[in-house]
């Protein structure tokens, strides 16, 4: 079977019953530390029933210790984890009724997939017939019937994660825990997935909390983003919000790579903050952090700034590099004047491109510009 | 590859010796295999004429090699039972937890091996005839279990150091209880690793001879003792039939496991063969009875 | 299957704490710490009862005299007359027995560790499978080849062999033979291990400096194979140490060891404490033995750093 095959139509999984068994999940104050190092630091969070809620962040942000203290393979130092009204968190795993899909699939070798995907019925003691009926159903809605007798081994990796879905959706968790479930994959096989995974999950109302430290993966199949850092959430919003209005330089540096512009605070406005920028220029900002004469750095994603003329906007540079990216272009430029000799970077459509060396002005909506205090470094 | 050739002669020389030295290794059980087909038991080699007649002889009326054998195959049986129980435990307790003082558990569970098997007898011995079990089955088994668990420890560690603990873990996120886990996933991944152990822990136990002797008595003699105390003191020369049996379970016991390594798929699979870093090889026949 | 696995590890800055840091109260009561305990007690109890109490009351016989009382009367008695003749007897043939074993598996080892892989595997088959063949067999099956009639005796009269037929058995030659082929497939094993982790271009690049063959086996070969070669020569010592099945169907009078002398204190002459004594003598011997492993291989590691260091 090829893999790029695409999922039949869901109807299937009303008819298996599956639709709207999602629950809500909150988290209060969670806790952990290994030796004297803390990993998860007084996360509280509360999701929806049917939400996509992703944990963004690098290795060692917490994140996936987070995800385990949920599904009960890691117990939390104090806090606690309620599901569907239940507290949950002194619970042994298998007595927490979640799903969970690994990032290894985790299938057993010695089960076909029929026998891999009936194990969590069995379990439950439900019924051969009713048993038959639900595998069946839940295999060909994920495209993998004529896989049912196979092993697991002889398999592609797109379509064991398959099976591994299919075993986490087949008995209705309330909650479907997936850790980095793509990270095995190639990139054209993850695409694919993430459609199929958020499909599946919008059709069928199912909560899930998913775990990555793709920020594309989580913009793309995100209702709501948690920017984990240092055990602590930066931000929790809409992937929107995340985008055009991050709470700290980390989650702007994070989702889009921000170019960060020093300078200080010239005027502050009921409307908007003017930075005036170590290279010269004054840049219009959101009201944020900073009173008057305070060393800031306002960030603009590269997707955020336009080119005009010269002169005319808040910076003026010559364009050091111009790469072409699909229909995209990226565009490097140099800043003329002050000290600062960090290159500024751009996403243009590929018809807008300038010239190499051609002196340019940047420009931006205020509105999707940020300013964040000298203190730390994103990033 | 960068190699340095070495010389004609030195090759040959090399190989010459190689073979002679396996040779060395192969010739007593050749031998012993060839004369117990030979008409004459302890003459001439090879022999001059063929004959069944030695094995036909073990079970003829009044011989002592059918009760030895039966007593020998009981004692393994137990033995086997006894080595994988303590085998299966000990390696989750060692692989699969967190294990104060684990270092120790560990030393103590394969000191068995290193230890001279006169005093682990001799030890035995003083335990056992205060409690009037000399003879016993089940005591020559206990004591033939110091001998076999530390091998069947050490295969069943490396087996269950291959098998992904955390497909455990996703049992048990489904909500499968640790019985169920330990009897849907985890005992069937070990199978060929309990095979492997239950068959070293049975050859152990047929072939042992020091513990056997110590703890037998007139009425209770294993087939290595009988064996011995034939060779020994008496001449019957039914015994290299019986020799060649004990060879014959041994070559029997090795391509089993050969066989189940090769079903289980996996060729990469380690420990099927108890080998341990810091000892060699330190399981098999009574080596270092 | 406690249910961690899964767990994160800590980062490398947060080792995980020691159980005796954060109280052995906290530890025991973890469900990981007390599955362990649970899974490791059958074979901590069994081994208890049926090897390290029976090896202590063994000791405890060694020091008993006749009427009760402590003694070392066992142990004087160990080191006099025909019972000190037999130690140093044990210790000599273990000694040559170790020897022999290793050179010759010094030979094979280095033999194989160079064959193509189907052929190494076969040569491997003939070094293991014997091994699993119980001794006391391997030793008949040499009894038959070495008596005055046996087959080495026979091609050594018929080749016109002067002195032919030779005596080899009930001699220490025997002995010596037979036990070599028990304990040789420890020493092929071990040092062929070894070897197998040796980069053979070191030896290439030795030669392109100008070294000839011996000084190339002297001076780079032998010392990447010695840890090898001392670790399995002390293993194979150990092990002939305590022998007795060969060596009793094989020797003499002149090649008694001490787990023979055991054997007829016990069973024939109903002297315990003696046979107690002898095998406290051993024990020690074989802990002396790994003991001086252990010594060489940190000196060997500290040699080693120092060379790293400077």
């Amino acid at each position: 079977m090829p893999e790029t095959d695409v999922m039949p139509e869901l109807s299937l999984a009303s008819a298996a019953g599956l639709t709207g068994s999602g629950k809500p999940l909150s988290v209060t104050r969670l806790r952990k530390t290994y030796g004297g190092v803390t990993a998860v630091d007084e996360v509280s969070m509360e999701i929806a029933a049917g939400e996509f809620v992703t944990f963004l962040g690098s290795s060692g942000s917490g994140k996936t210790t987070t995800l385990m203290m949920i599904a009960g393979f890691c117990e939390p130092d104090s806090g606690s984890v309620v599901v569907g009204g239940r507290d949950v968190t002194r619970l042994a795993p298998q007595k927490r009724g979640l799903g969970f899909v690994f990032q290894q699939y985790l299938l057993f070798p010695h089960m076909t997939v029929w026998e891999n995907v009936a194990f969590p019925l069995q379990l439950r003691g439900v019924s051969k017939a009713e048993q038959r009926r639900r595998v069946g159903e839940t295999l060909e809605m994920a495209g993998l019937s004529a896989m049912a007798r196979r092993r697991p081994r002889e398999l592609s990796g797109g379509q064991q994660q398959r099976v591994a879905l299919c075993r986490a959706l087949v008995y209705r968790p309330p909650v479907i825990l997936m850790d980095e479930p793509l990270g095995a994959l190639d990139k054209k096989l993850r695409d694919q997935l993430q459609n199929e995974i958020k499909r599946i999950q919008q059709e069928l109302g199912l909560t899930v909390i998913y775990v990555t430290h793709d920020q594309e993966e989580a913009l793309v199949l995100s209702d709501r983003i948690a920017v984990m850092r240092d055990g602590r959430i930066d931000q929790f919003d809409t992937p929107q919000e995340l985008f055009e209005r991050p709470r700290t330089p980390f989650v702007a540096d994070f989702l889009g790579a921000a170019n960060f512009l020093p300078g200080h605070v010239e005027q502050r406005t009921s409307g908007h903050t003017l930075v005036r920028l170590d290279t010269g220029g004054v840049v219009k900002a959101r009201p944020q952090a900073g009173t008057e004469g305070a060393r800031v750095r306002a960030a603009v994603q590269p997707g955020r700034l336009a080119l005009c003329p010269p002169d005319d906007g808040f910076c003026t540079g010559t364009v050091e590099t111009v790469t072409y990216v699909g229909t995209l272009v990226r565009v490097t430029v140099r800043p003329l004047g002050g000290a600062a000799t960090e290159l500024v970077r751009l996403e243009l459509p590929a018809g807008r491109a300038p010239d190499l060396g051609e002196r340019v002005g940047l420009t931006a909506d205020p509105a999707n510009v940020s300013v964040f205090p000298d203190t730390e470094h994103g990033g | 590859m960068i190699e340095l050739r070495s010389t004609p002669a030195g090759r040959i020389t090399l190989a010459v010796l190689s073979t002679l030295i396996l040779l060395f290794l192969a010739l007593p059980i050749i031998v012993i295999v060839v004369t117990s087909f030979g008409k004459d038991a302890f003459g001439s080699f090879p022999p001059e004429a063929w004959t069944l007649d030695w094995y036909t002889q073990l079970f003829a009326d009044g011989s002592k090699w059918p009760a030895a054998l039966s007593l020998s195959a009981l004692v393994a049986a137990m033995t086997t039972v006894f080595s994988l129980i303590l085998g299966m435990t000990a390696a989750t307790a060692l692989v699969r937890s967190e294990l104060p003082l684990r270092s120790a558990v560990y030393g103590l569970v394969l000191a068995p091996l290193v230890i001279p098997q006169v005093v682990i007898a001799l030890g035995l011995f003083l335990l056992f005839e205060p409690a009037a079990m000399l003879g016993s089955p089940i005591a020559i088994a206990l004591g033939h279990t110091v001998l076999a668990s530390p091998i069947a420890v050490m295969i069943l560690m490396a087996t269950l150091k291959g098998i992904d603990e955390r497909l455990e873990d996703a049992a048990a996120s489904m909500g499968a209880n640790r019985l169920t886990v330990w009897r849907r996933i985890t005992l069937p991944l070990a199978m060929p690793g309990m095979v492997a152990a239950g068959i070293f822990s049975f050859i152990t136990s047929f072939d042992e001879f020091f513990i056997s002797q110590f703890l037998s008595s007139v009425d209770t003699v294993t087939l290595p003792v009988q064996v011995f105390n034939v060779l020994q003191y008496n001449v019957d020369p039914s015994v290299t039939a019986v020799s060649a049996i004990l060879i014959a379970v041994a070559v029997v016991a090795l391509a089993l496991v050969g066989v189940v390594r090769k079903l289980s798929g996996s060729g990469k699979q380690d420990g099927l063969l108890p080998t341990e870093p810091g000892l060699g090889l330190p399981a098999g026949s009574e080596t270092a009875s | 299957m406690a249910g961690t696995a899964l767990a994160p590890t800590p980062a490398p800055a947060a080792p995980a704490p020691a159980p005796g840091k954060r109280g052995l109260g906290r530890a025991l009561s973890d469900r990981r710490t007390r599955f362990g305990l649970l899974n490791a007690t059958p074979v901590v109890v069994y081994l208890l009862i049926l090897f390290v109490y029976p090896i202590f009351s063994t000791l405890m016989l060694s020091l008993k005299g006749e009427e009760g009382g402590f003694t070392l009367q066992w142990y004087t008695d160990a080191f006099q007359g025909a019972n000190l003749e037999i130690l140093l007897t044990t210790l000599r043939i273990s000694a040559e027995t170790s020897l022999l074993a290793l050179v010759v598996g010094f030979v094979l080892a280095s033999a194989i560790s160079r064959l193509k892989p189907l052929w190494a595997g076969l040569a491997m088959l003939v070094v293991v499978v014997p091994h699993f063949i119980s001794a006391l067999v391997r030793t008949y099956g040499w009894i038959i080849l070495l008596g005055d009639n046996g087959v080495v005796n026979n091609a050594l009269t018929d080749m016109h062999v002067p002195g032919a037929p030779v005596q080899l058995l009930y001699n220490e030659i025997g002995v010596v033979i037979g036990t070599t082929a028990v304990m040789l497939p420890y020493t092929v094993l071990l040092l062929f291990a070894v070897m197998k982790g040796i980069d053979r271009r070191l030896l290439a690049a030795a030669a392109s400096m100008g070294a000839g063959r011996i000084t190339i086996f002297r001076r780079v070969y032998v010392p990447l194979v010695a840890p090898g070669l001392v670790n399995a020569g002390v293993l194979c010592f150990i092990l002939c140490l305590g022998y007795y099945l060969t060596p009793a169907l094989m020797g003499g009078e002149k090649q008694t060891m001490v787990a023979s002398l055991i054997d007829e204190q016990v069973m024939k002459q109903n002297q315990w404490n003696g046979a107690s004594a002898l095998g406290i003598i051993l024990l020690l011997l074989t802990f002396a033995g790994l003991l001086l492993l252990r010594l060489l291989k940190s000196a060997g590691e500290a040699l080693r750093n120092r060379g790293t260091a400077s």
